[in-house]
């Protein structure tokens, strides 16, 4: 019984954890006030660059910063279509969601010459890591220690992200450019400046959740690997109005979920158990609605 | 309106020129790549009829999209539905069989009533929970995918098959083919006359359109909005579906793994980069076909990767559009200074 529990629990966290990434960069852009729906095409290119670097250089350390470049790059045509020509945000994203799809399956043809997947004993993937001490304690540390090293990034990322966004002069500047723009240009910090960061960094956060996928996950490039987790991450965002620690709470309840389907394939067809996370996340959307129905209700206002 | 043409040609040559330039790195000839793509979809009459199948599921999840977006609703579940729709017309194939002239409207019927279902569930979401369809209609997509690969490996299995895949379907549900021009290609311009007629000419495509241009302003003019919606997304899903019935009836005849490709998300492409026209979407709808039927002639005879459409389509809607708004508002500046000098 207590190992099932403890497996839930590492399945959890690791499922949670790419979502969890992505949304923490989503929750950065939602304060800025992009509706930035690219996630799902940062974190696939971000999968594919990393085992890009990996392969070519027997270095996860080169995958993970070709991930972040990669990823960076589908940040700065984001930011070229929808920052500087500005069009409409909802089209860059649906459009460069499907350019990371292309361009990914053209790589994947063009330069490793196979077609769906791309595996090899040269891709060097991330370590996982054994923490001294708390690893001999039981139970906790088979909880606590163990972890691919993306999985000890994340839990950081949370807490760097809440530090930025409600304890910086950064993250004022942030919040301001989507609660208001015009009042932070006429104050005399230009807005566009700030939402091009807010994707940046949204870039390195998604390339990072990608070579989570490729390099930690599996070892290897599938083509659309990402499978809609960057959509999910934006379900993640919009539910609890881009707040970092509450992202953290409901990636978590998204991985336990995905774990639980993982755990449910003894009794279950595949193809139902790989359908657990999208039905919860339409379960956690009408929970929601719900909820803005009886707030909505309360106080009056609709 | 001749502006319009030549901001969507010159979009489209932009993209090309980056195709080419992504060639050349290669060490291809892209003048040969181009000329063997164009040769490959239209160089004869059997080409020209292998493109004009293939546009078939473009347009109609093109035309999905258009509606959708044109009237308001985020509806995104083209795949999904593409992919129920498909299911229900295999499942009617399997199971019932009648006459040709009765089998073929009913399994069509059936796979639009299958779209209709998958996308009436984001609608109902959102009539009575206020769900917003944008993430329930992507959601749905990926529980359809499961669902439908569920399907035809237990309940529909063929014995014996290798990889998931339903048996044929009766041959009173296949669509005729006259030579190389099949009897979809119909299916798919009736199917267009409607649309292009109910949101043109009708008093309820005057309305969806209104509420997607304003939805509050078309409220407060006396529009049901609500019942606009639900309307609008049940024709979506039945369009998607129906282009999912035909990829059934007029291609393999069986509900094989992956069927649905990739349509549905070029047809969304293809409403993005026809804004949302019907007319225009009808258009790019045969272009992408063009490339993508063409992309294998590329591949055969200069081998640069058919894939590399894929990146080009992405580039054509992003270019197509961004230039659109910029040139608008180039065009727009130009004409205020016109009329400024005018009065001086």
């Amino acid at each position: 019984m207590m190992k099932i529990i403890i497996g839930l629990i590492n399945g959890m966290l690791a499922s949670a954890t790419p979502i969890l990434l992505s949304a923490l960069g989503g929750s950065l852009t939602f304060y800025a006030g992009i509706f930035n729906i690219a996630m799902e095409g940062m974190m696939l290119g971000g999968a594919f660059f990393a085992v890009l670097g990996s392969y070519y250089f027997h270095s996860w350390v080169i995958g993970i910063l070709f991930a972040i470049l990669g990823s960076i790059l589908m940040a700065l045509i984001f930011i070229l279509f929808a920052v500087v020509l500005k069009m409409d945000e909802f089209i860059t994203g649906i459009g460069l969601n499907l350019l990371a799809l292309g361009s990914t399956t053209y790589m994947l043809r063009q330069i490793f010459n196979v077609k769906g997947m791309f595996a090899s004993t040269e891709i060097v993937s991330i370590p996982k890591v054994d923490i001294p001490l708390i690893r001999n304690i039981p139970i906790v540390g088979e909880i606590l220690s163990g972890h691919n090293l993306v999985v000890y990034l994340t839990a950081l990322a949370v807490l760097v992200v809440y530090y930025l966004v409600f304890k910086t002069r950064f993250g004022l500047r942030l919040r301001a450019a989507g609660y208001n723009r015009t009042c932070l240009d006429t104050s005399g910090v230009s807005a566009n400046r700030v939402r091009v960061i807010s994707l940046i960094i949204c870039g390195v956060l998604c390339g990072l959740a990608g070579s989570f996928l490729s390099l930690g996950v599996v070892t290897g490039f599938t083509e659309g690997m990402s499978a809609g987790k960057g959509w999910i991450s934006l379900a993640a965002v919009i539910l609890v109005s881009g707040s970092p620690t509450g992202i953290a709470l409901i990636s978590l309840l998204f991985g336990f979920t995905d774990g639980l389907g993982l755990f449910m394939q003894q009794s279950m067809p595949p193809q139902f158990t790989e359908m657990v996370p999208y039905v919860a996340t339409l379960i956690a959307l009408f929970v929601y609605s719900i909820r803005l129905k009886k707030k909505s209700l309360s106080t009056g206002v609709l | 309106m001749k502006r319009k043409i030549l901001i969507n040609v010159v979009g489209i040559l932009l993209a090309f020129l980056i195709g080419a330039l992504v060639m050349v790195f290669q060490g291809k000839n892209p003048l040969e790549a181009y000329y063997q793509l164009f040769a490959y979809s239209l160089g004869s009459p059997t080409k020209i009829a292998y493109t004009l199948n293939k546009s078939v599921p473009l347009i109609l999840t093109g035309l999905s999209a258009t509606v959708a977006f044109a009237s308001g609703p985020v509806n995104l579940g083209q795949p999904g539905q593409l992919l129920m729709g498909a299911l229900f017309a295999t499942i009617g194939g399997l199971y019932i069989d009648l006459p040709q002239g009765l089998m073929i409207p009913l399994l069509l019927l059936l796979a639009m009533l299958g779209g209709a279902l998958w996308s009436g569930i984001a609608a109902l979401c959102k009539h009575f929970f206020n769900m917003s369809e944008f993430i329930t209609t992507l959601m749905l997509n990926m529980i359809a995918d499961s669902f439908t690969l569920w399907a035809i490996s237990y309940p529909f299995f063929e014995k014996n098959a290798n990889h998931p895949q339903t048996p044929l379907i009766t041959k009173n549900g296949w669509m005729p083919e006259w030579g190389s021009f099949g009897s979809n290609v119909v299916v798919m311009l009736l199917a267009f006359i409607i649309i292009w007629f109910i949101v043109n000419r009708t008093t309820s495509g005057y309305e969806w359109r209104i509420s997607g241009q304003n939805s509050l302003f078309s409220r407060l003019g006396g529009v049901n909005v609500k019942k606009n919606y639900l309307a609008v997304m049940l024709l979506t899903g039945a369009l998607a579906g129906l282009a999912g019935g035909l990829v059934i009836m007029s291609g393999p005849h069986r509900f094989i793994k992956d069927i649905g490709g990739n349509y549905a998300w070029d047809g969304i492409m293809i409403a993005m980069v026809a804004n949302s026209g019907v007319f225009l979407t009808l258009i790019f709808g045969l272009f992408f076909s063009i490339l993508q039927t063409g992309a294998l002639g590329m591949e055969l005879q200069v081998e640069v990767p058919r894939e590399l459409i894929k990146v080009l389509q992405a580039i054509i809607v992003l270019i197509v559009v961004a230039g659109r708004g910029y040139f608008e508002g180039l065009f727009a500046r130009m004409e205020a200074r016109r009329k400024m000098k005018g009065r001086a």
